[in-house]
Order: structure tokens, then C-alpha cells, then sequence
């Protein structure tokens, strides 16, 4: 098996040329092929449930660039001290080993829908015969005035983990005493509604920690946002004065940055920061635009299945998508990937399709064992993901059950990772 | 030759010195190891030691706890016999009034029973939970003052790892939660240490909680009022319901919702294990988080949406899990 694919990868080249003539399914080659595009809560969910399930009939590849996969859940976590870097990267070991799928470190540069195939920074080409792409998102140019790429190391968006976020948490603890740390948060839809805020509270956690005279500027183009009451609670109790959330209503929205000069303009007036996350409005990781398939800035998609509306050959899930109701979130992508799979083996092999079910839940940690979360579950309906039922923490809940939910979110971090990873 | 041998004897010392020395530097790095090595099994054996010592400790505790709730039971067994040797005519005249029903029915009790006939009920419980002036906590912990009290938080005893997180969770003991717990305790609280099949007459337990009733100084939990305020359990775990056999491929897709929390290979990391359960336990479980009486809102949640079909599916899944 392991041969084959070897070689099939090798010849990946001299395969794309006969590929160009259209062809039936299982027509002219061996096992279906399956070729994933992102292997974060989406990619590496769908690649090992179908591997899983499939037990071998199916080829699944895997094309991911990075060789160490670093989540973006918990990694506000690591900004306030509450985990190592080290504890939420992982590798495509298992996927490999255990479950036979192709880990493939590179970057896809280009889709062809016709001929199917997916073309490789590296020059290889990938034939497929479903597609699932699940690139997360990048971001809308000039969303912030001022910041681009090549400012985001003096301005670092840490929005995708990493090394961008070890560079936020450096400049944060090396900012002078009573410093001030601005953030610009992003406008909606963006990754993880209550990620800016989390990460508010974790700044705040360290600098309460290490610098306690420092200041926190938010500046939020929404008038509102996720877990609002509980956040607002939660500064409150634990970081009073310290966060200086500036919304729509107060020019919020109204940004231009410095990055040379280290300042921030909101509604006109400028603050020279020490140090500036500046999280700029987001869109469809860019494989997406280039294969063709979005909509605005995101891929529209059937609920039923996760298919793309423009392509049935191609999923597309987790972030990127434009689907219904669903919060951009590790645990809904998590989620849609598995009716994705489960979709794609019933296509590819003849394999029972049960209707598509999906749920989410977000914790958030506001400071040290004083967890918060919020959830729903969904079920697909002909126009989009619709919300079924949901729930969220209260305001004024005791410590007890504080504690155990950001005990509970750990589990979480354990299982999801597992489920994903192996 | 003999120029030769002369050279040769100094050069050949200088060498068994250098080795000689490179030995005895090897050696001392050996020992160095080897002392590391002792020392660290020492180490290690030290804490071997207390953690045998301290599991001994909990193995005694565990062992006096059965002890005295065997005696307990012992006690128990000779009062009931003194009290059918006392009046066979009553024990024989006592019809079953209500034919028993494996039916969940709260709702229709509604209100408080007799506190009178639920001191005699009450008798079932007295082998490990004591009421009223100068409770303490036996095997079970005092039930002064239980209207309102938080599931698993009586200062100093030890309850069930289960019966504190479900505490965590927010169980409090009200009407509607105690009625449960009565009636199936693992319908509330899987692991429970208390070792007690349920009271399956509603009346029974209306009776029951009208003598908790007396004893707790602060009912405000009681709606008293407005006696229809008890949760209505629209539950019905019927022989029907348990006897559902899940299928389980759907069980399998559907268990995919789980494994996001729930580690498949059934590791423990804040949020409990699930594999391997036994199956009525499980179906138990899930109807009590459906119908709201566990309190946990992620699992209300995805209880909420699950078909009984569904739930036996899971059931069956992750039963069969090892």
C-alpha cells in the first residue's frame, strides 16, 4: 500500500497527464482518492475519519506545510502562562503510521476542477477524486489602515499560532512598566468569536503577574461580542481598570496603525503603544479564491454534505466556510469534518450516510481557574447550518463551577486533539 | 636491541600510566553512575513506599466503611424481623396498593407525601444516613438540612468522585433532583457510592421527602406554594426504552460527537471516560441529562436532540468499546 502510494506520488506528474481526459469513478485506477488540503481541527479530522472508517479502501493524502501543527486553541493560553508552547503543537506521526495517510508537507498552490488535480509549491500534482479543503483563513488586504504582512512582526496578528504568537508574548512582557498594549479586533465573521477577548484576559493575566500598572486599549469595530456580560464580569473582578474595551459606538472602528512609529489612531485620536496585536478582518484561506469557489469572502457550502456549492467534487470545512449558523471554531470544524467524511465514503465507497448532526462548544478563560463556555448544536437544512439548541455560562456562577469548567476545557484540548491527531 | 628494550620499558610505563589513569577516571565516572543509579532506585522506592502506604490507608478506611455498614445492615435485617415476628397479621394484610411500574411518573406526586408514613419508609435509609437532632454522618452523610444543599458538598465526607463533580456541575437537592435520586440513584449520579436499589413506589417517595422535609431549617427550595412548580419529568424509561437495541454503525457515526470531549480510548483529563459502560447505565444517563435533571448544560445539550433509538445506538457503541 504504502509502495503504491510512493510511487503514485513520484509519478504524480506523468499521472496528471492522463488524468486530463475525463474518466468515471474507478475507472482507470485502483482506489478512490481523496485529497486533503489543511491539516488543522478540519483537514486532519476529515483525512483520519476517512482513513478510519474507510479501512483502506479509500486514499487519503494529506498536504500540510507545516511539520509541526501548533493549534489556535489554547494559544491564548500560553500568552497568560497557562501552557508551554511545546503542549499544543503537534505532529502528523500518527496519521501517518497508524492510519495510513499520506502527510504531504507542502503548499498547494493550485486547484485544476477540471482534470481534478492539485498542484504543489514543490511541483508535484495530486489527482483526487473528492477534495476537501480546510485552509483556515487569511486575511482581507487593507483591512486595517497601516498594517499589512510586512508589519506583522513590529504588529503581529498571532492569529494563526505559532511563532507569530511567541513574537505577541515577547512584546509583551518586555514592555516597560506602565506601558500600554493596544488591540484591534477584527469585525465579524471572523476565526473563534471569542478569541480577541480571551486573549484580552490572558494579556491581562500576565501583565497583572508582571506588570500591573500597564494598560489594555481594545479597539473593536462591533458594538458587541461573544460572551460579552461574562467577559465584562469576569475584567472586572479580576483586572479592574486595567481594560479599556473601546467599541463601534466610541470609534472602535475607526483604526489607522503605525507599525514604524508604534501608535494606533482611534476615532482620530493617536496613543503611542508599547506593544499592538492588531487582528485584521479575515476571509477564505486564499487555496480557496484560487480554486474558484467562494462567494465574497468565504466558500459557500451544502449542510447536508459540507459540498461546495459551486463544485460537488470539492469540501470544504471549518473556517473558509460560508455555511449557516455555526461559529468559525476548531470544534465546528472538528464537527463538520466528520459529516464531510462520512458524506465522502458514502460517495466513494457505497457506505451508510446518516443525516448530518453538528455541535459546538468555545470555552474561555478569563483568569486562573475561571472558565466560561458557550455552545450549540446544529443540523443542516436545504438552505444552510442551522442552530438547534444552545446554551451559555452565567454571570455571578460560583468558583466551584468556574474551576471545573476550565478543568473540563482541558479534557477538551485532550480530546479533540486526539481526535484529530491519533 | 638492548637500546630498544631501554626505550621501549619508559615508554610502555608512560602508557599503563596514561591507561591506568584513563581507567581509574572511567572507573570513577562508573561508580559516579552507579551511584546515581542507587540513589534514584532509592528514590524511586521511597515513593513506591508511600503510595503503597497511602492506597493501604484508603484500603482500611474502605474495609471499617463496610464493616460498619454491614453491621449497619445486620441491625436493619434483625429490627425488620423483630417487626414482622411482632405483627405477621399486618405483613400479611399489606396488599401491594399500586402494581409496580417500571414507569418514570414524578410529575404526578407533585406535592409532599406524609412525613408520618415517610419515618417509616425512612427505615430503609437509617443503616447508613441519620436524621435530625445530633445527625452525624455514618456511611452516608446526615440528611439535616438536605433541601437546597449542593450535591457532594457536606464538609468532611468522602462521597463518590462522581457525586462531587456532579455537585460541580450545580446538582442541588431539591424535590424534583431528590425524587430522582430516589427512585434510581444512578439516574443522577452513575458511580454513586451509595448502594441502594431505589424507591419505586412515587408514594413512598413523597413520603420520604416529607420527612426530609422536617428536618431542613431552610426550605426555601420547597415550593410549598405552588406544589405543581416540581419539575415535570416527562421521562419514561420504560422496560420498552432499555430494551431498545442500538444499531450500532449509527451508534459509531454518532459517537463521533462524543469523542471531540470524551477520549475514545477512554483517558480521563477532566472530562470523564464513557467506553466501556454498561449499556442501561448509559441509556440512564443520557435520559436524565436529556430530561434536564443532570445538570451539566453541554450534555443537556446534546442529550436534548437524541432519539431513545439514538441513545441506545451510543450505547451500544460504546459499550462494546475496550
Amino acid at each position: 500500500m504504502t509502495l503504491n502510494r510512493r510511487s503514485f506520488i513520484g509519478a504524480g506528474a506523468a499521472v496528471a497527464a492522463t488524468l486530463s481526459a475525463p474518466m468515471v469513478l474507478g475507472d482507470g485506477h485502483g482506489k478512490p482518492r481523496v485529497v486533503v488540503i489543511g491539516g488543522g481541527a478540519g483537514g486532519a479530522t476529515a483525512a483520519r475519519y476517512i482513513a478510519k472508517g474507510s479501512k483502506g479502501a479509500i486514499d487519503v493524502t494529506l498536504v500540510e506545510p507545516t511539520r509541526t501543527y501548533y493549534t489556535c486553541f489554547f494559544s491564548n493560553l500560553y500568552i497568560g502562562g497557562f501552557r508551554e508552547m511545546s503542549s499544543i503543537g503537534h505532529s502528523y506521526g500518527k496519521l501517518a503510521a497508524d492510519y495510513g495517510i499520506n502527510v504531504v508537507h507542502d503548499w498547494a498552490i493550485g486547484i485544476d476542477r477540471d482534470a481534478k488535480t492539485v498542484s504543489l509549491a514543490g511541483g508535484a500534482k495530486l489527482p483526487y477524486d473528492r477534495l476537501i479543503l480546510s485552509p483556515g483563513i487569511d486575511f482581507v488586504d487593507g483591512a486595517v489602515p497601516g498594517w499589512d504582512v510586512s508589519a506583522q512582526n513590529k504588529m503581529p496578528h498571532a492569529y494563526k499560532a505559532g511563532s507569530q504568537t511567541e513574537l505577541l508574548k515577547a512584546q509583551i512582557e518586555s514592555m516597560p512598566e506602565g506601558g500600554t498594549f493596544a488591540m484591534v479586533a477584527p469585525p465579524n465573521p471572523f476565526r473563534c468569536p471569542p478569541g480577541p477577548y480571551e486573549r484580552v484576559s490572558m494579556v491581562a493575566h500576565l501583565l497583572k503577574e508582571k506588570n500591573p500598572t500597564a494598560k489594555i486599549i481594545v479597539a473593536d469595530p462591533k458594538p458587541k461580542f461573544s460572551k460579552m456580560a461574562l467577559f465584562q464580569e469576569g475584567w472586572a473582578n479580576h483586572y479592574d481598570g486595567m481594560i479599556d474595551w473601546i467599541g463601534e459606538d466610541f470609534g472602535g472602528g475607526n483604526v489607522e496603525v503605525n507599525a514604524d512609529e508604534m501608535t494606533v489612531s482611534i476615532d482620530g485620536e493617536v496613543t503611542k503603544v508599547d506593544a499592538c496585536n492588531v487582528i485584521p478582518a479575515m476571509k477564505a484561506g486564499k487555496i480557496c479564491e484560487m480554486a474558484g469557489i467562494t462567494e465574497g469572502n468565504w466558500a459557500p457550502v451544502i449542510g447536508h454534505t459540507m459540498q461546495s456549492r459551486i463544485d460537488e467534487n470539492i469540501h470544504v470545512l471549518g473556517d473558509a466556510t460560508n455555511q449557516g449558523d455555526m461559529p468559525k471554531s476548531g470544534f465546528s470544524a472538528n464537527s463538520q469534518a466528520k459529516v464531510a467524511a462520512m458524506a465522502v465514503r458514502g460517495a466513494l465507497t457505497g457506505s451508510k450516510v446518516f443525516p448530518a448532526k453538528f455541535s459546538n462548544t468555545c470555552w474561555s478563560l478569563i483568569d486562573t481557574d475561571d472558565g466560561v463556555k458557550v455552545g450549540a448544536t446544529y443540523e443542516a437544512t436545504d438552505e444552510k447550518i442551522a442552530k438547534v439548541d444552545g446554551f451559555i455560562s452565567k454571570t455571578g456562577e460560583d468558583a466551584a463551577l468556574r474551576r471545573q469548567t476550565y478543568e473540563e476545557s482541558v479534557g477538551w484540548y485532550a480530546g479533540i486533539t486526539s481526535d484529530m491527531f491519533g | 636491541m638492548s637500546n630498544t628494550k631501554n626505550l621501549f620499558i619508559p615508554i610502555m610505563s608512560g602508557v599503563v600510566l596514561v591507561l591506568g589513569v584513563a581507567y581509574g577516571l572511567t572507573a570513577r565516572d562508573h561508580r559516579d553512575a552507579e551511584f546515581q543509579a542507587l540513589s534514584d532506585k532509592v528514590a524511586t522506592l521511597e515513593e513506591n513506599e508511600g503510595y503503597a502506604e497511602s492506597k493501604a490507608e484508603a484500603y482500611r478506611s474502605e474495609a471499617e466503611a463496610n464493616a460498619q455498614q454491614i453491621a449497619a445492615l445486620k441491625d436493619q435485617l434483625a429490627a425488620l424481623q423483630a417487626e414482622l415476628d411482632a405483627k405477621p397479621e399486618v405483613a400479611e394484610a399489606a396488599p401491594e396498593e399500586e402494581p409496580q411500574s417500571d414507569t418514570v411518573e414524578v410529575a404526578s406526586t407533585g406535592s409532599l407525601g406524609d412525613a408520618a408514613k415517610g419515618e417509616e419508609v425512612f427505615k430503609k435509609c437509617q443503616a447508613c444516613h441519620q436524621l435530625g437532632q445530633g445527625a452525624e454522618d455514618r456511611v452516608g452523610p446526615h440528611l439535616n438540612g438536605i433541601f437546597g444543599r449542593r450535591a457532594g458538598a457536606h464538609a468532611d465526607f468522602n462521597y463518590s468522585n462522581d457525586m462531587v463533580m456532579m455537585g460541580k456541575d450545580g446538582l442541588t437537592w431539591t424535590l424534583a433532583t431528590l425524587d430522582a435520586y430516589l427512585e434510581n440513584p444512578k439516574a443522577l449520579v452513575s458511580r454513586t457510592r451509595m448502594n441502594f436499589a431505589g424507591l419505586k413506589k412515587p408514594q413512598d417517595r413523597a413520603d420520604i421527602l416529607a420527612y426530609l422535609r422536617v428536618y431542613s431549617d431552610d426550605p426555601q427550595n420547597i415550593p410549598e406554594a405552588a406544589p405543581t412548580a416540581m419539575a415535570t419529568r416527562e421521562v419514561e424509561l420504560s422496560e420498552d426504552i432499555l430494551a431498545i437495541e442500538g444499531d450500532p454503525d449509527y451508534g459509531e457515526y454518532l459517537s463521533s460527537e462524543c469523542t471531540t470531549c470524551h477520549q475514545a480510548d477512554g483517558s480521563v483529563d477532566g472530562i470523564p471516560s464513557i467506553t466501556s459502560w454498561p449499556e442501561e447505565d448509559f441509556v440512564i444517563a443520557m435520559h436524565a441529562y436529556k430530561v434536564k435533571l443532570r445538570p451539566h448544560p453541554v450534555m443537556q445539550m446534546m442529550a436534548g436532540r437524541l432519539s431513545d433509538e439514538e441513545i441506545a445506538a451510543l450505547a451500544a457503541y460504546f459499550g462494546s468499546l475496550n
